[in-house]
Order: C-alpha cells, then sequence, then structure tokens
C-alpha cells in the first residue's frame, strides 16, 4: 500500500515535471502550448517538400520514409540528450527534495515521450495527405515506440552518470550522434550501402525500430524474428544495464554535483 | 521528562565528505592524463562538511541550530532528513515522520502563481488530491488571489517568499519538523502572521530543529541550541548560553 501511494506520488511528481518543460518551451510566444503540435507539423511540411524530388526511383513514398525515421530519431535524441544534462540542470532541487534521483530523469524522457504524441498527430496528417492506406500493422506500431523508449531511457541512465563524472560527454556525444545519425539510414536507401556498411546499420538498435516502423506504416509488414530479438534485447537490457549502473554510482553522483 | 528509550533522532558519529570539484577530472582529457600519471591521480582532496557529529534529540524538543555560513548547518538537516546519505556514521530517525520545510523548491519564473502551487506542492510531497483541497487556503495566507494566474516572473520577490511559506506551512504537521531559514520572510506584518503559524505548529506537539541566522528567533522559540562550526559540533546546551557565545564569537 505504502509502495503503491509512493509511487501515485512519483507520478504526480513526473507530471508536474513534464507540465514545467512544455509550458516553458513556449512560455514567450503567444501561441503557447499549441507550437507543441504545429512545430512538427510545419516542419515535417517542409521536409517533405524538400525530399519529395529526392531518391524518388529508389524509394517509393520518399517523404514518409524519410519522416518515419525522423519521428524515432527526434525522440531518441531529445529524450536522451535532455536527460543527459537532467541532474546537473536539477541540482539545487535534487538536494532539497526525498523523491529517488532518477524522477528527474525520467520527468525528461517522458517530455520526449509527449512531444512524441504531438510529433504523431502531425505525422498522421503527413500519412493522410500523402494517401498512405491504413494497414493492421500500424497496430504494432505503439509496441515498437514503447521499446524505443526503453532503450532511450536506458541510454539516458548512462548518459547521466557518465555526464556527472565527465562534463564533456555532452559534447561528445552530439558529435557521436551526427556519426550515428549517418548510420541510421535516416534519409537514404540501406541497398545503396556496400556490404560492410549495411552490416553496421543493421547491427545499429536505432535502425531496428525504424525499419519496423517503415515496415508497418509503408509495406504491412511485420519485422522479421532477428529484428524482434533485436528490438527487445536493445530496449529491455540498456534499461535494466542503465538502471543498475545509476543505482551503483547514486551515492557517488551526489557527493560529484 | 523524555523517556531515555526511544529518541526521535539519533546521530553517530556521522561525517559527510564532499570532493572539491576543482581536483577531481571533469573532462575526459584530464581524466586519461590522470591515468597515465599516478601523481596527479592522488591529488583528489575531500573536504569535511561534517566531522564525526553525534547527538540525540528527544521527543518534544525544540532544538535550535546555528552557524556561519558554510558550517555544515544545512548538510546536516539533509541527511537527518534522507536526503543526502552521509560518507560515514549513523543515523537513526524514522524518515516518514520528518519534514524538511523549505521555501521555494523548483519555483519557475516562467511559470503562474497557480502552476507553481502545484510543481512546488508535487516536489514537497503533497498529492494532487491534497493540493487541490489545500489551494484557496493556501491562496489567502499569502494574500495572492488577485495574482495566481500571473507568471512568478512578475512577482516582487516578496511575493514570491510569502507565496512559498505558505505553501510549504500548509501540510498537515508532521511528528518531527525541520524548518531551514524559513523565519524572516516578507514584510513585517507578513513576518508576524509566519510566526504565529510557526509557533501552532511547533505547539501541536512535535519535534522541532530550526536552522536560523537569528539568535533572537532561536532564543524565542527553542529549548535547546546546537551550535555546529566547520562540520564540528562546537557547543550543545540551553539557549541563551549557546547563543551568548556565539554572539561573543562574532565580536572577536
Amino acid at each position: 500500500m505504502r509502495v503503491l501511494s509512493a509511487w501515485h506520488q512519483y507520478a504526480f511528481v513526473i507530471r508536474q515535471l513534464t507540465a514545467r518543460e512544455l509550458k516553458r518551451k513556449y512560455a514567450r510566444s503567444s501561441l503557447g502550448i499549441l507550437w507543441s503540435i504545429l512545430n512538427p507539423l510545419l516542419s515535417m511540411a517542409v521536409l517533405s517538400l524538400i525530399f519529395l524530388n529526392m531518391f524518388r526511383r529508389s524509394i517509393e513514398n520518399y517523404p514518409i520514409y524519410y519522416l518515419t525515421g525522423y519521428l524515432v530519431w527526434q525522440t531518441f535524441t531529445l529524450a536522451t540528450t535532455s536527460a543527459m544534462t537532467a541532474l546537473p540542470d536539477n541540482k539545487p532541487l535534487l538536494l532539497k527534495v526525498r523523491f529517488p534521483m532518477d524522477i528527474f530523469l525520467l520527468a525528461r524522457v517522458y517530455t520526449a515521450g509527449v512531444n512524441l504524441v504531438y510529433s504523431l498527430i502531425a505525422y498522421a496528417v503527413m500519412l493522410i495527405v500523402f494517401g498512405i492506406s491504413f494497414k493492421w500493422t500500424m497496430l504494432l506500431a505503439p509496441v515498437y515506440l514503447f521499446l524505443l523508449f526503453c532503450f532511450s531511457l536506458g541510454m539516458s541512465y548512462l548518459l547521466a552518470v557518465a555526464c556527472v563524472f565527465f562534463g564533456d560527454v555532452r559534447h561528445l556525444y552530439t558529435v557521436l550522434l551526427t556519426l550515428w545519425m549517418y548510420c541510421s539510414a535516416l534519409f537514404y536507401p540501406v541497398s545503396q550501402l556496400s556490404e560492410f556498411m549495411q552490416t553496421v546499420v543493421r547491427m545499429n538498435p536505432i535502425y531496428a525500430y525504424i525499419s519496423s516502423l517503415r515496415g508497418a506504416v509503408l509495406d504491412g509488414t511485420l519485422p522479421s524474428g532477428l529484428v524482434w530479438l533485436q528490438m527487445l534485447c536493445f530496449g529491455i537490457l540498456t534499461l535494466l544495464l542503465g538502471r543498475t549502473v545509476f543505482k551503483f554510482y547514486r551515492k557517488k553522483i551526489v557527493e560529484f554535483l | 521528562m523524555p523517556s531515555a528509550k526511544h529518541p526521535e533522532i539519533l546521530l553517530r558519529d556521522v561525517t559527510m565528505r564532499f570532493r572539491r570539484t576543482k581536483d577531481t577530472p571533469t573532462s575526459l582529457k584530464e581524466w586519461m592524463v590522470s591515468l597515465l600519471n599516478p601523481k596527479l591521480r592522488k591529488q583528489a582532496e575531500s573536504f569535511l562538511a561534517l566531522d564525526s557529529i553525534s547527538f540525540r534529540i528527544d521527543p518534544g524538543e525544540i532544538v535550535g541550530i546555528i552557524g556561519t555560513n558554510g558550517s555544515g548547518k544545512s548538510t546536516l538537516l539533509k541527511i537527518i532528513s534522507g536526503v543526502l546519505p552521509p560518507s560515514s556514521g549513523v543515523v537513526f530517525a524514522d524518515r516518514r515522520k520528518i519534514e524538511l520545510l523549505t521555501l521555494g523548491t523548483g519555483f519557475d519564473l516562467e511559470l503562474t502563481g497557480r502552476e507553481n502551487v502545484y510543481l512546488n506542492g508535487a516536489l514537497i510531497g503533497f498529492t494532487k488530491r491534497g493540493l487541490d483541497r489545500k489551494y484557496d487556503s493556501i491562496v489567502s495566507f499569502a494574500e495572492l488571489s488577485d495574482f495566481m494566474d500571473e507568471k512568478v516572473r512578475n512577482y516582487s520577490s516578496g511575493m514570491v517568499s510569502r507565496l512559498a511559506f505558505s505553501i510549504a506551512t500548509s501540510k498537515s504537521t508532521p511528528r518531527i519538523l525541520i524548518l531551514d531559514e524559513v523565519l524572516s520572510v516578507g514584510d513585517r506584518f507578513f513576518r508576524e502572521k509566519s510566526e504565529r503559524r510557526i509557533r501552532e505548529m511547533i505547539q501541536s506537539g512535535s519535534t522541532v530543529l530550526i536552522v536560523s541566522h537569528s539568535t533572537q528567533v532561536i532564543r524565542s522559540l527553542c529549548t535547546r541550541v546546537l551550535w555546529i562550526e566547520r562540520g564540528k559540533l562546537r557547543a550543545d546546551g540551553d539557549p541563551d548560553t549557546v547563543c551568548r557565545a556565539y554572539e561573543t564569537m562574532g565580536k572577536v
């Protein structure tokens, strides 16, 4: 009972912290929170216009091909980069409240999740505009996105710990992200790569989520058994590893901050 | 007489060590350099915020804690309330009964007064339902009914602390109450009102720990005073004696 009410309280705190992040982002604009939907919608419209005329021969429905990858990539980078600095950003708070420290991290990742929901609305509009018909495989999208969420959370734990001890991890990570992005086949077909690079891309956790979602939306196909295994392992194992590492360094983090 | 068997709070040899940030490698480059050169690695020196502090507090005591800035008072409170785990030593205290009152935890200038009540309330342990129920009385005590939909950015500093005080003291009185510099906010009238509220909380029978710079406040409220100086317990006794010793040190 006590555990249950504690979790209830944590959930309330996370919602409040998330509300703060969302409200703050557009605090000084007249449209306010409406930007949360407008922003992804407009950027998706612009991107589709740009990519409408590229790679047309090799990829069908190229704008949607790109936007699907973009959605996954944006969510992952937003979650990890914001959660990475959650501890130093909230330092004064952290030493005052009695909640587990990871609440601040969770709130940042959860904020990215809420942003994903807004982006999904924009994405749905794009699907309709480009005449993508409904496929039952689309119903599995929440499962893929949930596993992506687990993977992002796990990575956030690891990055947050690293960031406390080595402040320059955050700069290194942005460089790494650029490299990672080019290995995620966001805007080119994998088949155009050399065999070696194809293997690299297929080993990439993010690509597993992207390709599954593309299959579900564009072709109505399910991921292969291997890709399912990848998504599950990357999602759940990373989360477990992240949490374990975080717990292990908990006391040290407090001293270092 | 407080029972000899069951202290409310018991500290035994509590030590808190913080690392001095300038001595630790905060970049990967420095860390790698320190790996190659062990001489540099040993330099990491630590800073003793608390140096084996021991004392006990019995139920019903009202204990003031004084000491100059940076002497370790706030660290001590955080350890007692369980926010910080001590580097070594033992703390006996039932953490569920302890309430650490601090002002304006997580106040955000870009949010409205109302949003801050909920954010701050959530952070200091209010439930959603509890906040819904107490909301009106929080606002009226702070005398800010007309400003709640205004961003806190536009408040005066007095208004901010009035709101913060009102939220912090609206929770039901706990068994062990810890007040960290919450007295002396707002103008004279609000200060009197807030001292009345604190007195009510004290009189409802809980054990109270008060940190304050004002020996006047400590003298008028406490039954016992602890003086912490540079992480060490310098004196422990009745308010008059300890406060006087503290004041004479300030003059030298």
